[in-house]
């Protein structure tokens, strides 16, 4: 039989961690050593019990289900589905790529004119022009 | 956490309520799986607001391969473990669990009662454990994650992951018997008499 040392270190464990060996090596001690048969029962009593734990919940501080709703609010979008998105992203970029051609092109064409310029806005009306002070005198 | 698959449908579809309904049956479990692995209730609000911001994004791409509330244990893993990396851990155990009644598999009434208040004890041990191993022992032993899933998780090599897995229950059996006069070999003793009688 193997002894209580080698064994101890393999109490611990599930038997899916173990080694077929080890699994079969843990067996045949149990089976025969009243101690380590105790501690192994005591083993897989605590992972039932952590496993319960699983089911067992505890309530958050208040206002954190408020909270997490206003932020998914902020951030959903309705459509989930990531071809839809993939789609949307990419008219999206279609659709900005074309205002952005468009607002270069306007630009270009704005600075080509001469006539741009805060002072050429200005219009004159059409007033009498003066003739000069020689001509009259003739 | 159960969770109905039409309702993670029409969620995935679009529906608001249908959403926001998963939230409202979820969070209690997110919030408390957070708890368990930041180890604080601040960290662990801000770690359930994540992880729904995440679902937000991420719910289309759910094929319902496997369960949902698996799935969603895996996205909380995934943010507490980025939200640990970034932050300093500021403390541990203060304001850790206080479980509310829930269901448990065990069928007999008497062993149910027992396992549950076996485990309601456990909780503020576990929180206590040191953080790596608290982390490996919440993910493997609570929630039933593989070796490699844990290893994964916490960018630790396997090997490293049975170290502390090792540790952390020998350390919690220790305590739980210290704290609790041998109450789980006491357990464990009727449990295996109760055995032999049927």
């Amino acid at each position: 039989m193997t002894s209580c040392h080698n064994i101890r270190p393999l109490l611990p464990a599930r038997a899916e961690e173990l080694t077929l060996f080890e699994v079969r090596a843990r067996a045949e001690h149990v089976a025969e050593c009243a101690r380590c048969a105790t501690e192994a029962a005591a083993y897989s009593r605590l992972g039932q019990a952590l496993a319960v734990m699983a089911n067992l919940e505890v309530d958050p501080a208040d206002g954190t289900l408020e909270r997490v709703l206003v932020a998914i609010g902020r951030r959903r979008t309705g459509v989930t589905d990531p071809r839809l998105l993939a789609a949307a992203g990419a008219s999206g970029a279609l659709v900005a790529t074309v205002v952005v051609a468009r607002a270069v092109r306007s630009r270009r064409r704005s600075r080509r004119r001469p006539t741009s310029g805060p002072w050429r806005r200005l219009r004159l009306p059409n007033l009498p022009v003066p003739a000069p002070a020689l001509a009259r005198a003739k | 956490m159960e969770v109905d698959r039409e309702l993670v449908e029409a969620a995935q579809a679009g529906d608001r309520w249908a959403l926001e309904e998963l939230v409202r049956r979820t969070h209690r479990s997110v919030y408390t799986c957070a708890l368990r692995l930041v180890g604080n209730p601040d960290d662990a609000a801000d770690v359930t607001q994540d992880v729904y911001l995440r679902v937000v994004r991420k719910l289309g791409g759910f094929r319902h391969e496997a369960s949902f509330s698996t799935w969603l244990n895996r996205v909380t893993t995934n943010v507490a473990m980025s939200t640990l990396k970034r932050r300093t851990r500021r403390f541990a155990v203060e304001g850790a669990a206080v479980p509310a009644d829930t269901p448990d598999p065990a069928p007999d009434p008497a062993e149910r009662a027992e396992a549950v208040a076996l485990a309601r004890r456990l909780e503020l041990l576990v929180a206590g454990l040191p953080e790596g191993q608290r982390q490996v022992l919440v993910l493997r032993d609570v929630y039933g994650q593989s070796t490699e899933e844990v290893a994964n998780a916490m960018g630790l090599t396997p090997g490293a992951v049975k170290v502390r897995l090792f540790r952390a229950r020998e350390r919690l059996k220790a305590e739980l018997e210290a704290t609790e006069g041998g109450q789980v070999v006491a357990l464990a003793g009727r449990r295996r008499a109760t055995g032999r009688r049927s």
